[in-house]
C-alpha cells in the first residue's frame, strides 16, 4: 500500500516537474502586453477604394481573437479570414465596401495571457460621421474576473497552502482541516470559472455568453489556461494529501505547494517579464513562501485557539521556519517589482504602480503584526501562556484579513499593464506607410515619442518595386506649433534602406513627414504624410 | 501719389526679390513652332559656395539645342533619343540634345551670371501652359536642384527649388 502511494507521488511530482520544465522553457521571446504599432490603412486614412487586405503590426506575436468591421451604419461583420506572419495580422477583405468611415475594431491575445484591443478609422472616398463602437468597460465582466481571481489565491494559498502546513507542520494536529478543505473546493469551483471568465475577455463577450463553448475553448488556449489547469492539479494534489494515507500526506502536501509555484508562473505579468530565467523562478519562489505563510495561519490560529496538544509544538515549527520563507519570499518580490516597475515615478503615475503602493502599505502592517508575533508573543505562548495564545489568535485573524485583502490587491492588478510594459510600449517605433503614385516609404521612427529619435525608410516605386534614389531628404514640419521645418539628409547604410540618425523631435502631436526622393538627376518625388508622435 | 508709388515700388522689389533667388529664364514667353533663345540667369551660388557647374535638362519637344559656349566654362552636351520624331526643315528629327552642362567654372556667390543655348519649340508643345528647363546647380560637392515642376493645380510658388519654365504662347 505504502509502496503504491509512494510510486503514485512519484508518478506525480515527476509530471509537475515535466509541466514546470516546459513553462519555464517555452517562451524566450521577449513578452509584454502587446502594442499596435502599425497599421494598413493607417488610422484615419481616406482611401479611393476598399482595400483587398488589412494589416496589423503589433510589438510582438500574437494571436487574434475577434476582428470586426463596424461599416458606416453601423452593422458589424466579422472577419474571419485572416494569417499570422511574425508580429503582422493580415485579414483579407473580400467585401466591397461602400463609401464612408469605416471602423476596423480588433482584439488580440499576447503571451502574457492578457487580451488587448482597440480600433482604427479608415474612410472610403470622403470620411463620414464615424459608426459607434462600444469601448466601455465591462464592469460586470471585471468584477467577475477580479472575484474569480481572488477565490483562485484562496484555494491556491490558503487551500492547498494550508494542505502543506497541516502536513509539515502540524504534526497530530487536525485544527483547521475543515477550513483548508472548504479553501481547496473554494479553488475547485473558482479555478475553471475563472477559465471561462477568462474567455469572455479574450473575445470581450458579456457574462451572459458564459454557456457557449467558444468562450471556454479561447480561454483555454491563453496562457491562463495553463494556470487553471496545472491549479487544478495542484488543488487535487492538496485535497488528497489532506484524505489520503497519513504516510503519502508530506509529499502529496510538497507536490501541490510546487503546483502552484507552477501555475502562478504559467501566466501574469510577472512570469511574462524579461529576464525569464530570473523572474520565472523568482515567481515560484515568491508564490510558494507566500503559500507557506498564509497557509499556515488558519491552522495555527485555530490550533492556538482551541489550545490543542499539538499547538506550541505547531507554532515552534512555524516560528522556527517563518523567518528564512519570509526572507526569501520578500527578496523575490522586491526584485519583481523593481523590473516591473522600473522608475520610481511609475509608482504613482501608473495604475500598476498605485496597486503595489497599497500592497506595500498593507505589508507594512501585515510585517509589523508578524514582528510582533513572532518576536513578542511567540516565546511567552510557546512557555503556554493562554493569555499571550489568545492575543496570538486575535493577530493571527488580522494578519489573515490583511492577507486577503493582499489578495484583493494582487488580482487587480490582471487590469494594469506594468509600467515595464508601458514602456516598451512607448519605446516602440511609430511606423507609418507614404503610397504616392510615383513612389512609396515605410517610415519608422525609432523611439515613436519625442525627443532624440532615428528615423529609417525603405523608399519604393509606386507598384512595390525597387527604387534606387540618389539622395533622400527627411523633412518633418508642424505649422501649428511654430517650429521650422526640420530637414536631414538620409544616409544610406548599406541595408538598402535609407537613416537619419541623431533627430531630435522637439514636440509630441501631429507632425508631417515629407521625403524628398531625387530619382534621377533631374527628377525629384516629394511624397508626405502625418505621423504622431507620442509623449 | 507719392506714397501709393513707393508702396507699389516696395511690392515690387519685394516681390522680385523672393523670384530671383531661383535660377530663371530671362523671357518667360515664347511662341510655339518658334526659336526660343534661353537665358538661365544664376543669381547665387549653393549656400554661398561658388557654382562650378549649370547643367539643364532639355524637355521633350524641344529641338535642335544649340549652347552658347562661355570662357572659363566646359560645354558638353548630352544627345539621346526622342520619344517622338519631329520634323525639321523637311527633315525628320529623332534624336538630338537631351542635355547641356557648363561645368569646370567658378561662379561665386556675389556675382551674377547667365548661361545661353538656342533651341526650336516645336508646333506640337502644348500651347497655354508651361515648359520646363530643369537644372542643376553644382558648387563643388554641393548642389541646388532647380528641378520641381509644379502638380496639376498645385501653386508654383509654393515650390522650394522650382525648374525654370516658359508659357507657351499659339504660333505665330
Amino acid at each position: 500500500m505504502a509502496g503504491t502511494t509512494t510510486k503514485l507521488v512519484g508518478w506525480i511530482a515527476g509530471g509537475l516537474l515535466a509541466i514546470a520544465f516546459i513553462v519555464m522553457a517555452s517562451t524566450s521571446q521577449a513578452f509584454a502586453h502587446a502594442a499596435l504599432i502599425k497599421t494598413d490603412p493607417a488610422d484615419g486614412a481616406v482611401l479611393a477604394q476598399a482595400p483587398a487586405r488589412f494589416s496589423l503590426t503589433f510589438s510582438e506575436p500574437v494571436s487574434p481573437l475577434v476582428l470586426t468591421l463596424v461599416k458606416p451604419d453601423g452593422t458589424p461583420v466579422p472577419l474571419t479570414s485572416f494569417r499570422l506572419s511574425d508580429q503582422t495580422v493580415e485579414i483579407d477583405n473580400s467585401r466591397a465596401l461602400k463609401s464612408g468611415t469605416h471602423v476596423l475594431s480588433w482584439r488580440v491575445i499576447s503571451a502574457d495571457g492578457h487580451p488587448v484591443g482597440g480600433s482604427l478609422l479608415f474612410s472610403i472616398g470622403a470620411p463620414s460621421e464615424p459608426p459607434v463602437v462600444s469601448e466601455a468597460v465591462d464592469w460586470p465582466q471585471r468584477s467577475a474576473i477580479w472575484i474569480g481571481k481572488v477565490f483562485l489565491y484562496i484555494g491556491l494559498f490558503l487551500g492547498v497552502g494550508g494542505a502543506f502546513a497541516l502536513a509539515w507542520l502540524a504534526g497530530d494536529d487536525r485544527a483547521g482541516q475543515r477550513f483548508v478543505t472548504a479553501a481547496i473546493l473554494c479553488g475547485l469551483v473558482a479555478a475553471p470559472l475563472s477559465l471561462g471568465f477568462q474567455g469572455l475577455d479574450a473575445l470581450g463577450a458579456p457574462l451572459s455568453h458564459l454557456a457557449q463553448p467558444v468562450i471556454w475553448r479561447t480561454g483555454l488556449g491563453t496562457s491562463f489556461g495553463w494556470t487553471v489547469l496545472i491549479a487544478l492539479i495542484a488543488l487535487g494534489l492538496g485535497l488528497l494529501s489532506l484524505g489520503g494515507p497519513r504516510a503519502a500526506a508530506r509529499p502529496l502536501a510538497l507536490a501541490g505547494l510546487a503546483g502552484l509555484g507552477i501555475a502562478l508562473v504559467a501566466s501574469g505579468h510577472a512570469s511574462a517579464a524579461e529576464p525569464q530565467w530570473l523572474t520565472r523562478p523568482l515567481v515560484f519562489v515568491h508564490d510558494a513562501g507566500i503559500a507557506f505563510w498564509a497557509g499556515a495561519l488558519v491552522p495555527l490560529g485555530l490550533a492556538l485557539k482551541r489550545q490543542t496538544v499539538g499547538a506550541v509544538a505547531f507554532l515552534r515549527r512555524f516560528s522556527w521556519t517563518i523567518l528564512p520563507v519570509v526572507a526569501v519570499l520578500a527578496a523575490a518580490g522586491v526584485v519583481l517589482a523593481i523590473i516591473q516597475v522600473q522608475t520610481p515615478p511609475a509608482l504613482i503615475g501608473t495604475a500598476y504602480g498605485r496597486l503595489l503602493l497599497v500592497k506595500l502599505a498593507l505589508l507594512v502592517f501585515l510585517f509589523t503584526l508578524a514582528a510582533v508575533n513572532r518576536w513578542k508573543l511567540t516565546a511567552s505562548a510557546e512557555a503556554g501562556s493562554t493569555e499571550v495564545q489568545r492575543r496570538l489568535t486575535r493577530s493571527i485573524g488580522v494578519e489573515l484579513l490583511i492577507v486577503l485583502a493582499i489578495f484583493g490587491v494582487a488580482a487587480g492588478w490582471r487590469f494594469t499593464p506594468p509600467p515595464r510594459a508601458l514602456a516598451i510600449a512607448a519605446a516602440q517605433p511609430v511606423s507609418i506607410h507614404i503610397h504616392a503614385l510615383q513612389a512609396m516609404a515605410d517610415l519608422s521612427i525609432t523611439p515613436g515619442h519625442a525627443g532624440p529619435v532615428a528615423a529609417s525608410m525603405i523608399i519604393m516605386t509606386g507598384d512595390f518595386g525597387p527604387l534606387d534614389a540618389r539622395e533622400v531628404t527627411l523633412v518633418l514640419s508642424k505649422p501649428d506649433s511654430g517650429i521650422e521645418p526640420l530637414k536631414r539628409a538620409a544616409t544610406k547604410p548599406g541595408d538598402g534602406s535609407w537613416r537619419v540618425d541623431k533627430l531630435v523631435i522637439p514636440v509630441p502631436g501631429r507632425w508631417t513627414v515629407r521625403l524628398d526622393i531625387l530619382v534621377s538627376d533631374f527628377e525629384m518625388v516629394k511624397i508626405e504624410a502625418p505621423v504622431d508622435i507620442r509623449p | 501719389m507719392n506714397k501709393y508709388l513707393l508702396a507699389a515700388g516696395t511690392l515690387l522689389v519685394l516681390g522680385t526679390n523672393a523670384a530671383s533667388a531661383h535660377i530663371t529664364l530671362e523671357a518667360q514667353e515664347a511662341a510655339v513652332g518658334s526659336t526660343y533663345k534661353a537665358v538661365l540667369r544664376v543669381p547665387h551660388g549653393c549656400d554661398g559656395k561658388a557654382t562650378t557647374a549649370v547643367r539643364v535638362q532639355i524637355p521633350e519637344g524641344v529641338i535642335a539645342v544649340k549652347p552658347m559656349p562661355k570662357p572659363g566654362w566646359t560645354l558638353q552636351t548630352k544627345k539621346g533619343k526622342y520619344e517622338n520624331s519631329y520634323q525639321l526643315y523637311g527633315q525628320a528629327v529623332t534624336d538630338g540634345v537631351k542635355e547641356v552642362d557648363w561645368s569646370g567654372g567658378s561662379l561665386p556667390d556675389e556675382f551674377y551670371d547667365e548661361f545661353v543655348f538656342r533651341a526650336t519649340l516645336t508646333a506640337d508643345l502644348p500651347v497655354g501652359q508651361k515648359l520646363y528647363f530643369p537644372v542643376v546647380q553644382e558648387c563643388g560637392d554641393a548642389a541646388e536642384r532647380w528641378i520641381e515642376i509644379p502638380a496639376a493645380g498645385q501653386d508654383e510658388d509654393a515650390l522650394e527649388n522650382p525648374a525654370p519654365g516658359i508659357k507657351l504662347t499659339p504660333k505665330k
